[in-house]
């Protein structure tokens, strides 16, 4: 180019992004249980021996419909891995950095992944023994559970 | 699956996810889009061997191949090539809320091109009977700009005779 002038430039924007999450009959009574009534609720099948927590419909290795087999769990349970979440970035449940850990309820063969606030970060453990603290106020989502936090032996 | 209606609550979550994005204009659209904003110019640039404007405006003649380095200004008025006239109420990618239906989108021919190069815009038009090839169009102008499309901020009809293309 004979006349060199810079005209680039970069223009910030937003963009934005609807979108609609459907829990399905499963999905959505597992959270209408964590809501109303406090209650973790997981679903077992016989067959295989294996209680699922979130629940779902369809056993993952028998494929047999698990529609109907609700049982109750306890609010506890054990960390049986975590990460430090240490970037932040918008939609995310907690201020950084907190600890997304998967939770392995007492009585349930599958762990789930939420957050579990310990204090300091260093403090996070697999085999940590810990409990669901329920949210105050109702979110119609899995985070009706705040967090866990850990319980002493 | 059970056939029989359920009356349990159904769990749905719905939201609007806001993602943060950076456009890089490089210094072609970088001129044409400061144009805009300066000077309410809508510029175009001109391959120098085939002679066709190229709005808006790229770095290389996709006919020719060669670097299109001229520049002149088109308009600000012109004539519809093609519309479309808009009736599904899809979400503004830059706000995710949905816009009023219906709405009038214009390719233009502005006067002053060579070749096929139309601009496309929204065209404010009343009554949609009276959208039609050939119409004569101006661009209008935004009071604020900052150096993006929308600072032309739609098409307006000329009154009067207009010629079908």
């Amino acid at each position: 180019m004979a006349e060199q002038t810079n005209y680039a430039t970069v223009i910030d924007g937003q963009m934005a992004l609807p979108y609609q999450y459907l829990a399905g009959a499963t999905g959505s009574k597992f959270i209408v249980a964590l809501r109303d009534d406090k209650k973790i609720l997981g679903i077992r099948c016989e067959k295989c021996a294996k209680t699922f927590v979130p629940p779902r419909q369809t056993c993952e290795r028998c494929f047999s419909d698990l529609t109907d087999n609700w049982v109750e769990l306890e609010p506890t349970g054990e960390v049986t891995g975590f990460t430090v979440i240490r970037y932040p970035e918008p939609y995310q449940p907690k201020k950084t950095p907190y600890v997304l850990a998967l939770i392995k309820l007492d009585g349930a063969d599958t762990p789930f992944a939420h957050v579990l606030e310990c204090g300091d970060t260093a403090n996070a453990k697999i085999g940590m023994k810990v409990k669901a603290v329920f949210a105050d106020e109702p979110k119609d989502s899995l985070l009706d559970i705040s967090h866990f936090e850990p319980v002493d032996d | 699956m059970s056939k029989k209606k359920s009356d349990q609550e159904l769990i749905v979550s719905r939201q609007i996810l806001s993602i943060p994005q950076r456009f890089s204009t490089g210094p072609v659209m970088g001129r044409f889009l400061q144009e805009l904003r300066d000077n309410k110019r809508i510029m175009a640039n001109k391959c120098p061997k085939c002679g066709r404007h190229q709005l808006p405006p790229r770095e290389v003649c996709a006919v020719c191949g060669v670097e299109a380095t001229d520049w002149e200004e088109l308009g600000p008025e012109g004539a519809v090539r093609d519309f479309d006239i808009v009736y599904y109420a899809s979400p503004d990618p830059l706000t995710g809320t949905t816009r009023d239906v219906p709405y009038v989108l214009c390719w233009v021919n502005l006067d002053g091109t060579q070749g096929d190069a139309p601009l496309w815009h929204l065209l404010d038009v009343a009554d949609l009977a009276k959208v039609r090839r050939g119409l004569r169009v101006r661009a209008v102008f935004a009071e604020e700009r900052t150096g993006v499309m929308e600072d032309i901020k739609h098409f307006e009809i000329i009154e009067g005779p207009s010629d079908d293309i």
